[in-house]
């Protein structure tokens, strides 16, 4: 055993001032010490950062099963009204002629929405913050098959604008779609869905009232309810097509799809058909998510509701549990902290190094976190069940399509972005606690029991 | 080195007030080995606490090196802990995560030394208590003997002019006792450290130069078995009287 013989003046005062004027910075020994803590008091971090994942993977699950729900209601829409459509004119439809809501057999007629001129078209699309406008013609055939009324739904497009409207949202899978050339002609395209219920094919022949058509392309829309089935070309719709009083609906339509220059200027644009066109309806596509029923708006607004209030209370309390946690294994290191503080570690130097392992902790919380938000969200898109979404077939239009939707539930990069900045705020708030726990500490409880 | 005038201490337990030190006066001088003795509760580890710059008194003046240590702010006791006084705690008190390396560098921390500087200085200490070799060891993989070596490195390694020891062997058995004593001893002697020993063993207690006895916050002093400062090393200045 040796003594050396290092004298307490041998060391001057320069290291001291350093200390006093960089009294919390964050060099090696800090990170070394925080690695230790965290692995020597392994199952005590892993227990607060699995806490601060609990309440973060919840709220990534809610987050993201209520994502799911929009993405399906706008998916939703956009079967209906395609996706580039931000508003969609319709004139509420006249009372019925004749007996039987004046639908004959075999007759290819209006569906629902009150008809308007073409030229409303072209005067829509000149408004100001109006990028395009496009005209439909929804029909619809009644047929008596074996006895039982079977409905198809027939729509008309406009070829100069197939973006707009229920068509261009669709993807093609067979033949090919219709083009500005196909104005007129006996040609259509048709869903999936209706050509799977009725074994047709690129090549097909259906007869729409009087006609004989020629399927030359299969389109699946992204949410396929099979039975809006047949696009044909606007002119070919409006020749073919007869009110139920008989007459030609050349020169008509009963949408008007009106896609803005800004979203931000979407109510301007709407209040300005309005006044253009006093007698319809002009419903934006905010407007039109809310006339979703059924219990996909039902899983949205649980969603929405249910589901924020759940993940806020849990959140609350995970970062409750984490601070407390935090201030327990602050007060099992009584000892520790106060002999840092006896050997001249100042108030700031300890806040900082708790503060430290705390956010250390966070980014594994935030790991388990995002982990345990994109098991949860698969597991609702694995489990939950098919959800169904009831729309207007058409703004004004009385009829109604029931479209069953998938909940695809997915955390994306914001929601994991914002996973891991609330677990790093839990922690922060856990290790504020702790450390305002350490600040309060003596240096005289370097004595007491280890 | 220290001159306590009329110190005392009062606490407050939950209705009662407590007074662990009653109007204590004394002086200690630089390089004495003072040993404190006294029952449990007597006011013993309060005094340690006073002349360590832990705790302030609740009155009276405590002089240390030309300064009242009850009137410095808190971050002119945090430099006075940080560079001038050493601590030796019953219970070892080591950083059960950190390596013996790594516990005697945390007393280097608050003097912002480089990592290079601080490493140089730690394995001079550590081999200065015959621990070279243990210096990645965790404390609970050495004995209650080589933790408290680890201890005594962490309290000399920033070369401070006073050490403050609390039971040093408490915790010991009695070979491993005389050991960590004899090393006190030789640091002491070596260094020229002022140390304070607080001890219930007499034993020990009479190795130092004077013995200080507490009692129910009274504070009484007597001659140790070894020559007073002055008398046998020369150089060191007479310490005063209570």
């Amino acid at each position: 055993m040796s003594a050396h013989t290092t004298t307490p003046a041998s060391h001057g005062s320069q290291p001291r001032a350093w200390a006093r004027h960089h009294p919390a910075a964050i060099d090696r020994f800090t990170l070394t010490y925080l690695r230790r803590e965290l692995r020597g008091r392994l199952r005590q971090a892993l227990l607060i950062a699995l806490g601060l994942g609990l309440g973060v993977g919840l709220v990534s699950t809610v987050v993201a099963a209520s994502a799911g729900a929009r993405d399906a209601q706008r998916s939703v829409l956009r079967s209906l009204y395609g996706i580039g459509t931000d508003l969609v004119i319709a004139k509420p439809a006249a009372p019925a002629a004749g007996p039987g809501g004046g639908f004959m057999a075999n007759a290819l007629q209006p569906a629902g929405p009150g008809l308007i001129p073409s030229a409303t078209v072209a005067s829509v699309s000149h408004l100001a913050h109006v990028a395009s406008a496009a005209g439909g013609l929804r029909l619809s055939q009644f047929t008596l098959t074996d006895g039982l009324p079977q409905t198809m739904t027939v729509e008309g497009v406009d070829l100069a604008h197939p973006d707009l409207g229920p068509l261009g949202s669709g993807t093609l899978t067979a033949g090919r779609n219709l083009r500005p050339g196909d104005a007129g002609s006996k040609v259509a395209v048709v869903g999936s869905g209706y050509a799977r219920s009725n074994r047709l094919s690129v090549g097909s022949r259906i007869t729409l009232g009087a006609a004989v058509l020629h399927v030359i392309g299969i389109v699946s829309p992204p949410e396929d309810d099979g039975e809006t089935g047949i696009y044909l070309p606007l002119a070919t719709a409006q020749a073919l097509a007869r009110s139920s009083d008989g007459t030609s609906l050349a020169g008509q339509v009963n949408v008007i799809y009106v896609a803005g220059d800004s979203s931000a200027l979407i109510p301007a644009v709407q209040a300005e058909i309005a006044r253009l066109l006093p007698g319809t309806t002009v419903t934006s596509s905010g407007g039109l998510a809310r006339q979703v029923s059924g219990s996909l708006s039902s899983a949205a607004a649980l969603a929405d509701d249910l589901g924020r209030w759940v993940a806020a209370a849990t959140l609350a309390a995970a970062f409750a549990v984490a601070s407390l946690l935090t201030i327990t294994a602050v007060t099992r290191r009584v000892s520790e902290l106060g002999t840092l503080k006896a050997l001249g570690w100042s108030g700031q130097r300890i806040v900082t190094q708790v503060m430290s392992e705390s956010l250390a902790t966070g980014v594994i919380g935030a790991v388990i976190g995002v982990a345990l938000g994109c098991a949860g969200a698969g597991l609702v898109a694995a489990i939950a069940p098919k959800l169904s979404a009831t729309v207007q077939e058409s703004s004004g239009s009385s009829n109604t399509t029931t479209i069953a939707v998938p909940l695809a539930a997915h955390v994306s990069p914001a929601a994991v972005a914002a996973a891991v900045v609330l677990a790093l705020a839990g922690a922060l708030i856990a290790g504020s606690v702790g450390a305002w726990r350490a600040t309060r500490l003596q240096p005289a409880s370097a004595f007491a029991d280890a | 080195m220290y001159t306590l005038t009329d110190i005392s201490k009062t606490y407050r337990k939950g209705q009662h007030r407590v007074t662990a030190l009653d109007g204590l006066n004394l002086s200690i001088a630089a390089g004495e080995w003072l040993a404190i003795q006294g029952r449990t509760g007597s006011g013993k580890t309060t005094l340690l606490q006073l002349l360590g710059a832990l705790d302030h008194p609740s009155s009276g003046v405590i002089n240390f090196d030309g300064r009242d240590l009850a009137r410095l702010t808190e971050a002119d006791l945090v430099d006075v802990r940080a560079s001038s006084i050493g601590f030796v705690f019953q219970t070892f008190n080591l950083i059960p995560t950190l390596s013996a390396r790594e516990n005697v560098e945390v007393a280097l921390i608050p003097q912002g030394l480089s990592a290079a500087q601080r490493r140089t200085r730690v394995a001079e200490a550590l081999a200065s208590v015959g621990l070279a070799d243990r210096a990645s060891h965790l404390p609970a993989e050495l004995s209650g003997g080589q933790q408290q070596r680890v201890g005594i490195a962490r309290a000399l390694v920033k070369a401070p002019s006073v050490l403050l020891a609390d039971e040093p062997t408490g915790n010991l058995d009695v070979d491993t006792r005389d050991e960590i004593m004899a090393l006190l001893e030789a640091l002491w002697r070596d260094r020229g450290l002022t140390l304070v020993l607080v001890t219930h063993d007499t034993a020990i207690a009479r190795r130092a130069q004077r013995v200080a006895t507490m009692d129910d916050g009274h504070l009484s002093v007597a001659p140790g078995e070894r020559p007073q400062p002055g008398h046998a090393t020369g150089g060191r200045s007479q310490p005063g009287q209570q």
